[in-house]
């Protein structure tokens, strides 16, 4: 393939050292302690099932705060909008993960129009459809790491209409 | 599925990694022993994640971040002493088991790399991975990791051919 095999059979002849057995020692003694190593930097994974639990956490949460929000956004915006929530979305989610902030920002919004309620034909709603992109951050106070996650949304908002 | 592994189990594995471990460490260490510390802390955390001893990968990443890690949290050191730990890297004792001559000079040669082509040399030769695991190990990409790695050898066969 290259012509670099000879040189490269030459550099595997050559061994490096072997590990002294005092390392071998100072591990064995570090693996039997139960859970005392220190973490650093490297994180451990975070499991694919708890992963998706956030997920689902955050997107209750994010529902629920956008069901509070029906009241605010009633009348429609023109500008687009930053809601910032400095409380967790769920409690605590993977193991030394900690909820740190959750913003769901508003970037466009269409006022649909009037339409008529689904379940009461007479009555009149204003259909306004909201396209935001939601933001979830977990924090580990104890190694620093941060775990974010970030999904565009929509939602539509019906308002009942009344006339004088 | 994955076997339990038994205490004994990380003996054999370490045997068989350490000393290529070691070779790679050496690149952030000032001696033998600062490397030695960064292996110990690296194997420990990986062993400990039950992460799969096949994957190589993530043991050398692992190693990588942990002496990455000491060297951020080493920052109270002085450039200056820095510079002369550098220096004190010749002394350093020697990496490699030798048989003869030629494989003396070989191992000098192999030391005189410049840190980035010696580090992709020895994931390759005495690690068997691949540019890929390489690349994905050094957050290089795959041809910058096969051009050092050329590179490298190019300049170790120019120390090797017989002056005329």
């Amino acid at each position: 393939m290259n012509d670099f095999s000879e040189l490269e059979a030459e550099l595997k002849q050559l061994r490096p050292v072997p590990v002294r057995d005092e390392l071998f020692a100072r591990i064995e003694r570090l693996l039997l302690q139960p859970d005392a190593a220190p973490i650093a930097g490297v994180l451990p994974r975070p499991s694919r099932h708890g992963l998706w639990w956030s997920i689902g956490l955050g997107l209750s949460g994010a529902t629920a705060l956008v069901l509070l929000g029906l009241g605010f956004f009633a009348k429609p915006q023109t500008e687009p909008t930053v809601t910032q929530n400095p409380t967790p979305p769920a409690a605590s989610l993977t193991s030394g993960f900690r909820p740190a902030t959750l913003s769901q920002v508003v970037y466009r919004q269409r006022d649909e129009g009037l339409v008529f309620s689904p379940n009461q034909s007479e009555r009149l709603l204003r259909r306004v459809r909201y396209d935001t992109r939601e933001t979830m951050q977990w924090r580990n106070p104890q190694t620093g790491a941060s775990l974010r996650v970030s999904y565009p949304a929509e939602q539509v908002v019906l308002t009942p209409v009344s006339f004088q | 599925m994955e076997r339990t592994r038994s205490n004994e189990d990380w003996k054999t594995c370490f045997a068989q990694l350490g000393p290529a471990l070691l070779l790679f460490a050496r690149r952030w260490a000032n001696c033998r022993a600062d490397a030695e510390d960064i292996v110990q802390e690296a194997f420990v955390r990986f062993w400990r994640h039950q992460h799969s001893i096949e994957d190589r990968a993530l043991l050398y990443t692992t190693v990588r971040s942990t002496a990455l890690d000491r060297l951020r949290s080493e920052q109270r050191r002085s450039r200056r002493e820095a510079a002369a730990a550098r220096d004190g890297a010749e002394h350093f004792e020697p990496q490699f088991t030798t048989v003869d001559e030629g494989q003396q000079v070989l191992a000098a040669a192999v030391e005189r790399l410049p840190d980035e082509q010696r580090e992709v040399v020895i994931l390759k030769i005495w690690n068997e991975l691949t540019f890929a695991e390489i690349a994905g190990i050094l957050e290089i990409s795959q041809n910058t990791a096969a051009s050092r790695y050329r590179y490298a050898l190019g300049a170790l066969r120019k120390t090797l051919q017989p002056h005329e």
